[in-house]
């Protein structure tokens, strides 16, 4: 297989792995492991036979087209610090799966874990080969999603949680934040291809927006490699399982950070923002954190801060821009790798075997477990510089780096005292981490009796204590080749000349080791009793956490604020809504006459004909009315609404357009009557309104009042001018004139637009009137009377008192006459209303009248049976079943609109022919009488629909006040 | 029969119709029936819709695409109504139809028999939806907008219950007054215009004199103000999220879309009316729409983080997300359309997925435990002393797995994290935001460049937040002592396709935003969508007439 294959591979191999896992059943451990196991050899293995190629200086590349137009292509790419990236991943990835098959209890439902876990190593290979700085944001974000899922694996326990979710966010914010960065450096360079990039660094370092994306990128990486001040989502993390810890919090995700840094070095760093920003960060993270390490309680806890701190340094070596440093600093990605992996898997043993990671409670473990304790020790001296191991060899590095001047300030005289502080602050805590736990005397009390762990859950330990042993020792030769493949890949012509050597001679760096060594054990003899029971965290500023911090502006911000800020700038409330919905129309009608001339064409009113001004004088007075008396005095409301509808009608009239006078009559009567009969249900009148006669109340009555007189006034306004344009353009209403007769088959134009030219429209409508009855119908058909609308109205009550009072009649007998002659009159009129719905219908096409019309007749005549006797006796006699004819209706449009298709025209194309019908004679048949129809019987059955509903109520609330009264008795 | 192509362009209203019509002949009881026939029909619906999508399709990238004209009744343009399909209209389409496949399999598990006459609404929302989409006249398209918002009353008060009620009665208002402000303005445009066809008007209102312009101008802006509403601009949307959060599951899924209704019309119509006016992004109209948006995306975004329940939550997402599509509409550069057309896609399959997804999640609490109070202890930190307890992990039930799955995808997506196209999305948004063609015509790039991509990262953060914590809380916190939710296949069936679907959009992104630049780019110049519509050839007129030009 081609190395291009074998890159992708290395991708694809660890999330096929991590689907394969997820569907194995839960006690599944020995196959999960054994699947992760070979998953984490093998791409070890294509690494290793990767090496030749890489060593020869090449460049692996393989690249998918995937978003060519905006240049996210899948490229991945390796070269040697890739390379000796992967060999970390993959490597100490099949370690972590060994020693997680023996750590995992047998109960643990571990395929989640190793699915996670694998799909982790995946999008960690992700970060390191990326050649395309989008999709290495792609894989850095899934690193920080499997990261949560992990940390949270023990999601029963609070701790696990929270670690889990902090880590989360501001590993996530920051991938949010590189993104952007990332996005402005592609912008800077023109591609997001990474070899583009790398050759772009003075452009990148002389663009105006060179800060902005190197604070952006910063944020994110130093939030994934967890520095100061983000750093306090690492020791919160430390809730997971141990080898998560040994794997993301040793040797990858936090290590991803620093890569991305060292992968961009060459081309944002050397400036002083790049040293100031990051040195700052660095330094604090490396001093800090080593401090805080020292009072630590738990192991984990303690190996966490020291890796703040490990990173620390490394991120302080990237600051100083110097190709030296650069080496020092990916030497120690290298030597922290080794030894803080090994360390958690010790700390995880040293947990599970004696159940305890409490510093307070261990002591003298080493007779239990000398093995262990062995490599352990041998581990910490690594973490603490100790000669002869690799952990000195970048110490001494870095030593001798901080001597060098950087920036010219008063930084530079610092540097050298505060990197061998923190030097002694690692040796203390490295001394404190094995002293404690393996030395002085027996434990008690500890929950498990500990000893030494199965045999092969010591092996990976004993593998990366060897690896520190013989990098310390024989550096040029074990680890020389391979490291300097890694920095001559990263600084290319800029390779400085380096050595490995184990021993320089005296000189100052040895002198600051030794210092440190020595002032390190000497501090922890001082603080060794005040450590055996002092709490958690570093004496003074125990308080001040970052994580708690954290959550508490976390609250603040996401919480308090947010719903402050709802309250403040939103409403649940309809009213206020309402007016700003209608507020907002408003400036938006008015905006483009602003600061214009209002001039309106006034002339057009001088002709007026006085008995047509008297008629709207009517006609505005009944509006005013209606709005005046709309909130208490419903029934007079609705009344004088018609009497405006009934003016708008004569309008009609007026000017000659019959069909809509039919029409709004017609809509006129069916809808007033419809509101009767539903103002029964709405609820009462409240008499007293709390707050109806304060200030506050009658100027929000005020300012609605004004909004409303402004809107009613605007609308005026506009419609006026609209009416009386000078320039009116030409509109296609000409052409429906012209045509109506010659092409649409009738002369009443009014119907052969609704039928015809813009049936579609109608076909819409219709559509709407039979939902709008279907969703009333719905609604009503659960709607209970509210309990106030219940009883008997007064009306009805005072009918049955009269009832009572004369022997002679029986209660309801006034209630049922009294409408007797209307009722009769009704019920006889019914055939000749029919008749007329009829003519409507036929004559439609020509004169006014059509389905509409016809449909709205017919249904008045039904609404009519209903309010001359009551719902059971129409229904008794008269079975309609409304909502078949709202489906007729829709039906027989839509196949009329299909017809034409028959004859290859597109849809509603209508034909028009007359027909000699014997007696009544010759009458206009279009192919739009059929759609007519449809537009009738749905008209009807949406009416009816709507009728029944609404009559409906009133036997419902019969059996309603039955339920009621029956129980008012049983409470007597 | 002769059924050419031509008449499946208004097969998607036609069939969503018939099948409704027939639904209602259907006794309520044979719910069988009644489910089949709707099944068929919106599978129906999806085959026409990829149909037509392909329709569009032309092998050359760099014209148009083709536009369909069909024009009702055989009236001449631009007398009568006419359809138009274009890539836009197609794309729409199928995204309805996908959508609405998803909500109807998933309201078959429970949600259909929760009132009567659901089938029939469903089906009339989606033709009034599917002919909003196709109109290329003014007034129809208000005519489609009253049957989709007639059937969407209706299924917002589907299954009753006081909450509802009274949200779908506020919905019902607001809805009714932004009706009467669209009848206004498209009353006023006529009025100045004298013609209802939109390509028609694209051309009349170059013409236009200078006293009717303001008159137009008018008129377009309180038109905006109806579509803004339905779109769910600040300070327009407080409804939105109280009624789509109320609205029942399979409901508030389709309503997904709704919302992008407003958006789609108001792209449409603001780039087919001054696409070709070079001072349009400077205009007042375009700033709105641009401040308007990034306005209600720090709306949407403090919404979201003070959401207490999981439907509210979701409600706000769908004003960040029209928030994001306004900003970029107002931006009027055809890269961030496209982008925005992307974002579109994504986020509707998103949200939509995720109010089915929530009622299922939500089906086994009691009200009490989900709703979210964050207050100190719901933060953690209490725990000073480490837990010595028994560490093994919990095995986690096989239906909160799968939900938890459902649930974590749905949270990518809206925050726009990898590997699913909400990343994609946000990405091709940012990227164009920042693609040098565009700024080296103005030679700094804008600040409202940078407070877009500053809102579009804060909303996904807000996203992040607001997700963690209301997930941790569901999955990982309350399944110890909550009864675990009956939940059928057919219900996390239509979920996981709509997320296979956003899956498939990342993978194919390079193809997708292929399409969806091309059909930005004819947005941009809508001289050829005009050009077809007004020269649409009727279908062998009479012999006697001649077509007047």
């Amino acid at each position: 297989m081609n190395s291009e294959n074998l890159l992708l591979l290395l991708i694809l191999l660890p999330f096929a792995g991590s689907a394969l896992a997820a569907l194995l059943p839960a006690n599944a451990r020995n196959t999960e492991a054994w699947l992760s196991g070979c998953i984490t050899i093998t791409a070890f293995a294509i690494v290793v036979y990767l090496y030749p190629s890489i060593s020869a200086g090449e460049i692996l590349r393989n690249e998918i087209e995937w978003l060519p137009g905006s240049d996210l292509n899948f490229t991945l790419r390796m070269d040697g610090f890739a390379w000796m990236f992967s060999i970390l991943v993959t490597g100490i990835g099949f370690l972590v799966v060994l020693y997680a098959r023996y750590y995992m209890s047998p109960e643990d439902p571990v395929p989640r874990f190793f699915s996670f876990l694998l799909a982790f190593a995946g999008a960690m290979q992700g970060i390191v080969i990326s050649g395309n700085l989008i999709l290495l944001a792609i894989f850095w974000e899934l690193t920080s999603i499997f990261s949560f899922l992990l940390i949270g694996y023990w999601h029963h326990n609070t701790a696990a949680r929270d670690g889990a979710r902090m880590s989360l966010i501001v590993t996530g914010t920051g991938g949010l934040c590189l993104l952007a960065g990332l996005v402005l450096l592609g912008y800077i360079t023109d591609s997001y291809d990474l070899d583009h990039v790398l050759a772009a660094g003075n452009t990148i370092r002389e663009h105006e927006l060179y800060v902005p994306v190197l604070v952006l990128i910063l944020l994110g990486a130093l939030t994934k490699s967890a520095q100061f001040p983000f750093h306090f989502w690492l020791p919160n993390a430390m809730a997971a399982p141990t080898p998560v810890s040994a794997y993301l919090h040793s040797a990858t995700m936090v290590k991803a950070g620093v890569f991305l840094l060292t992968r961009l070095w060459p081309v944002l760093s050397g400036t002083d923002e790049w040293f100031l920003l990051l040195g700052l960060a660095g330094m604090s993270s490396l001093l800090l954190s080593a401090y805080f390490a020292i009072f630590q309680q738990d192991l984990k806890g303690l190996l966490a801060y020291s890796t703040i701190s490990h990173l620390g340094l490394i991120t302080t070596l990237l600051s100083f821009g110097s190709p030296l440093a650069a080496v020092a600093a990916i030497f120690h990605m290298l030597n922290h790798a080794t030894f803080k992996a090994s360390l958690f898997m010790a700390a995880g043993i040293i947990d599970h075997e004696a159940g305890t990671r409490d510093m307070r409670k261990l002591s003298g473990l080493f007779s239990f477990m000398p093995i262990t304790a062995t490599l352990a020790m041998v581990a910490s001296a690594a973490m603490a510089g100790v000669p002869l191991l690799n952990g000195f060899l970048s110490k001494e590095m870095f030593f001798s780096e901080t001597l060098g001047q950087h920036s010219g300030s008063v930084l530079d005289s610092v540097l050298p005292y505060a990197a061998t502080l923190a030097g002694a602050f690692s040796v203390t805590y490295s001394i404190r981490f094995i002293h404690t736990v393996f030395f002085g005397p027996k434990p008690l009390g500890l929950p498990r009796e500990p000893h030494e762990p199965p045999h092969w859950m010591r092996r990976p330990i004993e593998f990366l204590v060897l690896a520190c042993l013989i990098i310390g020792i024989v550096p040029g030769i074990t680890i020389g080749p391979y490291l300097h493949t890694a920095v001559t890949s990263v600084l290319r012509e800029y390779t400085p000349l380096y050595s490995l050597a184990v021993w320089h001679g005296i000189n100052t760096p040895l002198i600051m080791s030794m210092t440190a060594l020595i002032g390190g054990a000497l501090l922890y003899l001082m603080l060794q009793n005040y450590l055996a029971q002092s709490e958690d965290g570093p004496p003074g500023i125990r308080q001040l956490k970052g994580q708690r911090i954290f959550e508490r502006s976390l609250v603040t911000l996401s919480w308090r604020w947010a719903r402050w800020m709802e309250d403040t700038f939103g409403t649940q409330r309809l009213q206020p809504q309402l007016f700003l919905v209608i507020f907002i129309a408003l400036i938006a009608g008015c905006w483009p006459f602003l600061g214009t001339d209002p001039a309106f064409n006034l002339e057009s009113t001088t002709g007026m004909d006085p008995a047509f001004a008297v008629l709207w004088g009517i006609g505005i007075a009944c509006a005013l009315g209606a709005a005046y008396q709309a909130k208490y005095h419903r029934l007079a409301a609705l009344i004088l609404m018609g009497g405006a509808g009934l003016v708008t009608c004569i309008t009609f009239v007026w000017f000659s357009a019959p069909d809509l006078a039919v029409t709004q009559l017609l809509v006129e009567i069916v809808t007033t009557v419809l509101i009767l009969l539903g103002l029964r249900w709405l609820p009462k009148r409240m008499e007293q309104i709390d707050d109806a006669t304060t200030l506050i109340a009658r100027t929000r009555r005020l300012r609605d009042f004004v909004l409303a007189v402004s809107c009613g006034g605007g609308m005026t306004l506009i419609a006026y001018t609209i009416m009386t344009n000078a320039e009116l353009p030409e509109t296609i209403a000409g052409f429906f004139l012209e045509r109506a007769y010659s092409e649409g088959g009738g002369s009443n134009v009014v119907n052969v637009i609704l039928v015809d030219f813009r049936g579609f429209d109608t076909f819409g409508e219709i559509t709407v009137l039979g939902i709008v009855a279907l969703t009333v119908y719905a609604l009503l058909r659960r709607f209970r009377p509210a309990p106030d609308s219940i009883e008997i109205p007064e009306q009805q009550r005072i009918q049955n008192d009269f009832d009572d009072r004369h022997p002679n009649r029986k209660v309801g007998e006034t209630v049922h006459d009294y409408l007797m002659v209307p009722a009769v009159l009704m019920q006889w009129m019914f055939p000749f209303i029919i008749l007329l719905a009829v003519y409507f219908f036929l004559r439609g096409h020509d004169l006014p009248g059509g389905g509409f019309a016809a449909g709205i007749t017919l249904a008045i005549g039904l609404l009519l049976q209903y309010l001359a006797s009551d719902t059971r006796w129409v229904e008794d006699r008269l079975r309609i079943l409304p909502v078949r004819w709202i489906g007729l209706g829709l039906l027989l449009a839509a196949l009329t609109g299909m017809g034409s298709w028959l004859f290859g025209f597109p849809f509603l194309t209508s034909h028009s022919t007359y027909l000699e019908i014997p007696l009544i004679g010759k009458i206009p048949v279009a192919t739009a009488l059929f759609f007519d129809l449809g537009v009738l019987l749905l008209v009807v059955g949406a009416t009816a629909l709507m009728l029944i509903a609404i009559a409906h109520q009133s036997i419902r609330s019969h059996r309603a006040r039955a339920i009621e009264s029956a129980k008012t008795q049983e409470d007597d | 029969m002769k059924l050419s192509p031509e008449h499946l362009v208004i097969a998607p209203i036609l069939i969503p119709l018939i099948a409704g019509a027939l639904q209602l002949f259907l006794d309520d009881r044979g719910r069988k029936l009644k489910a089949s026939l709707s099944i068929l029909s919106t599978v129906a619906l999806l085959a026409v819709s990829v149909l037509l999508l392909r329709l569009t399709h032309t092998d050359n990238e760099a014209t148009g695409g083709r536009i369909a004209v069909y024009l009702l009744g055989n009236w001449p343009p631009p007398f009568a109504i006419n359809l138009v399909l274009d890539r836009l209209s197609a794309m729409m389409l199928v995204l309805t139809a996908t959508l609405a496949l998803s909500a109807l399999i998933f309201s078959l598990g429970r949600w259909h028999k929760a009132g009567v006459h659901f089938h029939t609404l469903f089906l009339l929302l989606l033709m009034g939806l599917n002919g909003a989409f196709l109109t290329g006249d003014l007034f129809n398209l208000f005519v489609f907008f009253e049957v989709m918002l007639a059937a969407s009353y209706g299924l917002v008060l589907h299954g009753s219950g006081l909450l509802r009620i009274k949200a779908g009665l506020h919905y019902i208002a607001i809805n009714l007054v932004a009706s009467l402000l669209f009848l206004v303005g498209v009353a006023l445009i006529y009025g100045v215009t004298g013609t209802l066809n939109m390509a028609d008007l694209a051309i009349r209102i170059s013409q236009i004199s200078e006293a009717n312009h303001m008159m137009l101008e008018s008129g377009a802006a309180i038109l905006s103000v109806a579509f803004l509403i339905k779109a769910g601009m600040w300070p327009l949307s407080f409804w939105l999220p109280a009624t789509y959060a109320a609205a029942p599951a399979p409901s508030a899924a389709i309503f997904a879309i709704m919302s992008k209704v407003g958006i789609y019309v108001l792209l449409r119509l603001a780039l087919l009316f001054f696409g070709n006016d070079p001072d349009f992004p400077d205009s007042p109209g375009a700033q709105i729409l641009l401040y308007g948006g990034l306005a209600t995306i720090g709306f949407g975004t403090v919404g979201v983080l003070a959401s207490q329940t999981l439907g509210r939550f979701a409600g706000f997402s769908v004003l960040i997300s029209s928030g994001t599509l306004l900003t970029s509409i107002g931006l009027v550069q055809t890269e961030v359309t496209a982008g925005a057309l992307f974002y579109l896609v994504s986020s509707t399959l998103a949200i939509s997925a995720l109010f089915m997804l929530i009622e299922l999640v939500e089906r086994g609490q009691n009200m009490a435990a989900s709703v979210l109070a964050v207050t100190m202890e719901a933060f953690g930190y209490q725990d000073e002393e480490m837990e010595d307890e028994e560490i093994v992990g919990v095995a986690i039930p096989r239906t909160i797995a799968v939900l938890g799955t459902c649930f974590a995808a749905c949270a990518i997506l809206l925050i726009g994290l990898p590997p699913l196209s909400g990343f994609v999305a946000k990405f091709v948004i940012l990227s164009a935001l920042f693609s040098p063609d565009i700024t080296s015509q103005m030679d700094i790039i804008p600040a409202t460049s940078w407070w877009f991509m500053a809102l579009l990262i804060l909303s996904g953060l807000a996203t992040l937040i607001a997700m963690s914590r209301s997930g941790i809380h569901t999955f990982w916190v309350l399944p110890v002592d909550t009864m675990l939710p009956r939940v059928l296949f057919i219900e996390i069936l239509p979920i996981a396709a709509l997320l296979c679907a956003t899956l498939v959009l990342t993978i194919q992104a390079g193809p997708v935003m292929r399409f969806m630049e091309a059909t930005a780019t004819s947005l941009h110049t809508p001289q050829p969508y005009i050009e077809g519509v007004m020269n649409a050839p009727r279908a062998a007129p009479p012999q006697s007439i001649e077509v007047a030009e």
